[in-house]
This record gives C-alpha cells, sequence and structure tokens, in this order.
C-alpha cells in the first residue's frame, strides 16, 4: 500500500563538515570535506583519518542538563541549537501538545566513550574502585545507556510523548523515519522528532581497525583506489509533522535484513535490493523516477561494489547516484539522518551532491556515479543505509507541490 | 513486504478513532517463547506461574543454537543466545519458510552487559585492541543479527532500548507495526545480567528474555489478545512481579512481561501495568 507522504517540516545537523545547514551547505558546494588526519585525543594512536566535529571538547551543558554530559550529547545539543530547530518543536507543541510528539533516535553506541575514558583512567590509576566510584548508576543512565540520548532530547525539547533509541548499527538513524512514519500512521503520535547520533568513541575506531577496515587516507567512495572507510561523528535531527507545510516530504520507505552475516553484506546484495524494491513500492514510484540516490558507498571495497550491483538492478544504469562519505566520513548510527536530510536537501536546493574524493570513478561499477556536484532538477531521491547484523533500511523523498 | 491495512480498518481511520478515545486494533498472541535459569520454555514457565511448579534453581546452560553456521555457533554472545531461545520457542509452530516472513522487534534496556565489559577491558590496554569477534558482538542489533542468519529472516527488523520503559516501549513499536503492515511481528524483549565488574552501573536482575509472536485476531490468537497497547495510563504503580520470581527478576527491564505472562498462565481478564516514561505506565489489557 502507498503510504501518504510525511512532511519533513524542519531539519538541522551537525557534522565535520560544520554546525547547522548554512555550514553544511557551504561545504557540499564548496567540495570542502570535513575530514583530518586523526587527531582525536583518546584514540591518537590509530593511523587513520576521521570527521571529528569540532569543538565538542570544550563544549558545555546548561546546569539543569549538567547530568546529562558526554560527548554524545554535547554533540546532540549543538545540532539541536541551529536552525530555528527548537523553535520549530516548541510551535508543532503548541500545536499538537506535548503527549502527542514522538521521539525516535537511532545511534549506534549512544554515549559509550564516556564509560570508556572513565574506565581506562580508573584501570590504570590501578585503582579499581576509581571507576567504581564514578560509574554511578545515574552516570550509566544519563551519559551512557542506548536510551540515554532519546532521553535527552526528549529532555531537552520539553517532549513526552512515546520515545525509543534505535540501534540497528548504521541504519539506525534511517529506520527512525520509517518508525515515525508508521507510528503516525496508526494514530500513537501525531508528529515526531526522529534524528541520529553518533560521536567518535574507542570501540568503534578500535572495532573497525580490527576488522581491517579504516582507510589511512581519506575515504573515496566508489573510486577504483578505495581502500576503507574513515570514521565520522554527527548528529541531524528532523520534525516530521503531517499538518506541516514544507518543500520536501518522506514518500517511501523500505528495511529488510541480510539473514547472511554479522559485518559482510549479502554478495548479491540481496537485501539492498529488497530495501530498495521496498521502499519503491511503499511510494508508489517506478524505478525510473528516482532522480539521485544518495548511496551507502563507505568506501570499503567490497560494500561499494555489492551496492552498485544492487542499485543497478533495481534502478538501471541511468540514476545519477553518489557517496556524500568523502566530506562526513561514515557516521555510523547518525549516517542515516545526515544523509536523509543531504537527499533532503538536494531535493531543495536542485543541487545534486558529486562523491568528494572520488577522482577516478572504479570502472567495474555499473551506476551512474557522479564524481562532480552540480545543478539538477530533482523530483524524487533516495538514501541507502546497511548496517552490521545485515540490517537495510532505503528511504525515499519527493518534492511536494 | 506487503503493507495492507488490517482488516476492516482502512489506514486513515487510526488517528480519528484514537482521538474519540478508543483504541486501535487488538493484538493477537500467537506464540509464547521464555528463556531463563529454572524457566527453560514458556510450558514450564506457564506451570510455575500457576504455582503447580516451583521454579528450580538452574543454571542457563550454553544454549546452543544450532541453526547457526559453524562460525557464527561457535563465537554468539550468551545475550543472543538467551533472545534466540525465546524466538525459536514462540516461532516453533510456524513452518520455516513463514518464520522467515515474520519482521521482528528486539527490545533490551542495556544489551550484553559481559560483551560491554570486556569490551571495556580490551580498550584500557596499551595498546587498545579489539577483536573482530568482540566487535561484533558488541553491537546493539547482534541478537537481532544472529536471529536472522539462524532463521533466514530477511524482512524488516528493528532493535528498540528505552530503559525502564524497554518492554513497553517494544509492545507499541509492535503493535505499530501490526497496524501498518496488518501481518504478525515476533516481538523479543531481553536483558542480560550484568558482570561483577559493571556492579557500580546498579543493573540488576538475572538474565530473562521473552518473545510474542504478535499479530492480528484472525486466525484466532492461542493465548487470547492484548488490547490498549497504544497509550500510557496515568498510573503510577507497575503491576508486580509474581513473589516468586520477583526477587531473581527485579530490575531486568525484559522481566516486565511476566506480569502478562502470569495472566496469560491463569486465563484471567487482567489489565496489566508496565513501566514507561515520567513514571506513568502502559496498560496492557490482556483477555484470554
Amino acid at each position: 500500500m502507498i503510504m501518504t507522504a510525511l512532511p519533513v517540516a524542519a531539519s538541522t545537523l551537525v557534522n565535520a563538515c560544520g554546525t547547522g545547514w548554512a555550514n553544511v551547505r557551504r561545504a557540499l558546494r564548496d567540495d570542502t570535506g570535513g575530514l583530518r588526519r586523526n587527531d582525536f585525543e583518546p584514540a591518537l594512536g590509530l593511523d587513520t583519518w576521521i570527521g571529528r566535529v569540532a569543538g565538542l571538547e570544550d563544549a558545555a551543558l546548561p546546569p539543569a542538563l549538567a547530568h546529562f554530559d558526554c560527548r554524545n550529547h554535547r554533540l546532540a545539543l549543538a545540532c539541536l541549537a541551529q536552525d530555528n530547530f527548537e523553535d520549530a518543536v516548541r510551535a508543532a507543541c503548541a500545536r499538537h501538545g506535548k503527549e502527542r510528539i514522538g521521539v525516535f533516535v537511532g545511534t549506534s553506541t549512544s554515549g559509550i566513550l564516556a564509560t570508556e575514558l572513565a574506565y581506562r583512567e580508573g584501570k590504570r590509576a590501578g585503582d579499581a574502585s576509581v571507576s567504581g566510584a564514578v560509574l554511578s548508576p545515574s552516570f550509566y543512565r544519563y551519559r551512557h545507556s542506548m536510551f540515554a540520548v532519546s532521553e535527552f532530547v526528549r529532555t531537552r525539547l520539553g517532549l513526552a510523548g512515546p520515545a525509543m533509541t534505535v540501534s540497528t548499527a548504521c541504519s539506525s538513524s534511517a529506520k527512525v523515519f520509517a518508525q515515525a512514519a508508521r507510528a503516525i500512521a496508526a494514530g500513537v503520535c501525531d508528529a515526531a522528532v526522529v534524528g541520529g547520533v553518533d560521536s567518535l568513541a574507542l570501540s568503534t575506531l578500535h572495532g573497525f581497525h580490527s576488522l581491517g577496515l579504516l582507510s589511512r587516507q581519506p575515504c573515496r567512495p566508489f573510486d577504483a583506489d578505495r581502500d576503507g572507510i574513515s570514521i565520522g561523528e554527527a548528529a541531524g535531527f528532523a520534525l516530521l509533522d503531517p499538518s506541516a507545510r514544507s518543500a520536501v516530504a518522506l514518500v517511501g520507505y523500505g528495511e529488510s535484513c541480510d539473514a547472511y552475516h554479522m559485518s559482510s553484506p549479502h554478495p548479491e546484495g540481496a537485501g539492498a535490493k529488497a530495501a530498495m524494491r521496498d521502499a519503491l513500492a511503499r511510494a508508489g514510484l517506478a524505478p525510473q523516477a528516482i532522480d539521485y540516490v544518495n548511496l551507502h558507498g563507505t568506501a570499503s571495497r567490497a560494500n561499494d561494489e555489492i551496492e552498485d550491483q544492487a542499485v543497478a538492478a533495481v534502478l538501471g544504469t541511468g540514476a545519477p547516484a553518489g557517496s556524500t562519505k568523502g566530506w562526513t566520513g561514515h557516521t555510523l548510527g547518525a549516517a542515516g539522518a545526515t544523509e536523509a536530510l543531504i537527499t533532503v536537501m538536494a531535493l531543495e536546493d536542485g543541487w545534486l551532491p558529486g562523491t568528494l574524493n572520488c577522482r577516478t570513478v572504479d570502472s567495474r561499477m555499473q551506476c551512474r556515479i557522479e564524481p562532480v556536484s552540480r545543478p539538477a532538477v530533482l523530483r524524487h531521491a533516495m538514501s541507502n543505509s546497511f548496517g552490521f547484523g545485515g540490517n537495510n533500511c532505503t528511504l525515499i523523498f519527493g518534492l511536494r507541490g | 513486504m506487503s503493507h495492507k491495512s488490517p482488516p476492516g480498518r482502512p489506514k486513515g481511520e487510526y488517528r480519528s478513532a484514537q482521538r474519540e478515545g478508543n483504541h486501535t486494533a487488538a493484538l493477537g498472541i500467537h506464540g509464547i517463547g521464555v528463556c531463563a535459569a529454572g524457566l527453560s520454555d514458556w510450558a514450564l514457565t506457564r506451570s510455575v506461574l500457576l504455582g503447580e511448579t516451583d521454579c528450580e534453581a538452574a543454571s542457563l546452560g550454553k544454549l546452543d543454537i544450532p541453526d547457526l553456521p559453524v562460525t557464527e555457533r561457535r563465537r554468539v554472545n550468551a545475550t543472543s543466545r538467551l533472545a534466540i531461545h525465546a524466538a525459536l520457542q514462540a516461532t516453533a509452530h510456524l513452518p520455516t519458510a513463514a518464520r522467515a516472513r515474520v519482521p521482528s522487534i528486539f527490545a533490551s534496556a542495556d544489551g550484553d552487559g559481559a560483551i560491554l565489559a570486556s569490551t571495556l577491558e580490551a580498550l584500557a590496554q596499551q595498546p587498545a585492541t579489539m577483536s573482530p569477534t568482540l566487535f561484533h558482538n558488541s553491537v546493539f542489533n547482534a541478537p537481532a543479527g544472529y536471529w536472522t542468519i539462524a532463521s533466514g529472516a530477511n524482512g524488516p527488523s528493528i532493535t528498540v532500548s528505552a530503559g525502564t520503559a524497554t518492554f513497553a516501549a517494544g509492545m507499541i513499536e509492535a503493535g505499530v507495526e501490526i497496524a501498518s503492515g496488518g501481518a504478525p511481528v515476533l516481538f523479543i524483549a531481553f536483558d542480560m545480567t550484568f558482570p561483577e565488574s559493571l556492579r557500580s552501573f546498579g543493573v540488576e536482575g538475572e538474565a530473562f528474555a521473552c518473545a510474542l509472536l504478535l499479530g492480528p485476531e484472525s486466525p484466532a490468537p492461542a493465548w487470547g489478545r492484548i488490547e490498549h497497547w497504544e497509550r500510557p495510563a496515568r498510573r503510577t504503580s507497575p503491576s508486580a512481579l509474581p513473589p516468586a520470581l520477583a526477587p531473581r527478576f527485579r530490575g531486568n527491564a525484559a522481566a516486565a512481561a511476566l506480569p502478562l505472562l502470569a495472566a496469560i498462565a491463569a486465563r484471567t481478564p487482567t489489565a496489566i501495568a508496565v513501566p514507561y516514561h515520567d513514571g506513568d505506565c502502559l496498560e496492557l489489557r490482556y483477555t484470554p
């Protein structure tokens, strides 16, 4: 059944390219990437490039929220404070009531860095009780736990509707758009704040290092010489409100699992194809209607190749496609929301982002990979997110009117 | 995935119906699974909840998953084993192909504490180390990933977390997905015992997992129905856990399922309150 289009009433984002839409837009227009040689103090030993958001180390939370203090929530707050997003949520509150606005936030690791650092410090001081004293129940609940990020957003925005964190690795914050669309259709809320927040953490940096997936250069999606990913951190939020007027709406979503392997995609991209087909069906669109695909495109050798095959099989080889991870890095649990919002921007602006750092498109790619950004008339655009555990989500946005 | 409206209820009706104070369609309970030490399946749990059997103190055991490929079968973490054992029971009556079409909703407040402890320990070494297996198992949706590999389920799967409201959140997500898709979903709530090294976090309760195969009321559900799953009641005290089990499972967010399971076991119409946000409860009305 075709879904009712769900307007994107407001949005905001922060990533290595900059804070807020004006800065991110400029970076995308000017081909100014946000990746830098690893200078993340807790993980300096790793020879890689990262998408670090500058200034989080010195950021502070307001006193009333001090118990939430951690890198992830500093990042979330930096984001909420941009683009008049909080004003838009307040207006929605006045319209619907705070109990009728849901909060669905995707993250892969929430505030785990806070615990990683406190535990390491305690261990190195040779005093287990140091970490025991710091790692209290309230420390865990408000700074680290999986729900902490949703609780923080809900508290900051003064919302009282249904709230939960979605954690399906790198598809997390794409799935929250689908989840909100369903929740609104079923009547459990009238509008929703959705988003993704994931900050740099030792476990993810060292985890991807252990899999041999980190590039030693800024990641180069779909390039013949790509050699791995660059991890980034980001936050992005959208207010989805059926009663809003907006230029762009969510018009389709599709979800699937590979049921194949914990970290490698299905070799024929079966799950990716199923997610894209499901999204097209729910949008009531033919494959030819997709004018731009924001690919998952992590720059890992295998993943880019498999995604290319899957997209070509579902959409054909004509749809312009690219990955914006050369600007932001792979922001894991925040990638879905970050790239959904960049896709929304592409529709609003009539601007097709290219694929930063892709100098020579891998000749084996069948899709029309766009290395260079350009103006384009876009009506419908797709964003792909694929995560560990073989968890896939495709979103389709459309220009309204 | 098909995206049909439930029979007799066009999609657009949900919001207006709710505004009038009515509620959305009931959720039929088509299958149940339980996994905890001394509560190895639903039949035994039911007997314990009815007071017919004492809950024998026992260990969880190895919880092998023969359906996994050799490598995954060896590497799969304890929390995934727990959740998957409950999931297998709740879907045991389904043919393999039908089971593989059921979307899954995994819900956990705290994930795998043992894997977290190992991760913290590994990262505190100089230099820090992580193994690929530890990294795979540290992902919050690892149980869902292993489940899909074991069962071949290639439809949608979501993993949610909401602190003490986690069971309620999973129930809402399940209800919403059924309202949206008109087809059964598998809802698995699970939380693991936290290890001694992370005791200061205050995560309490023994390991417990519960799986419910929920769906429309046709065909007739084997275990009754749940109504009024979609919004909180201003009720500040959750239903008490069964006294015989409360000392072991209090603090485990997934064990919020126990009062519902007790009502199902007794086949008694009951209004069950499970913890929700802001001190409220979600009130689930059970009828056999």
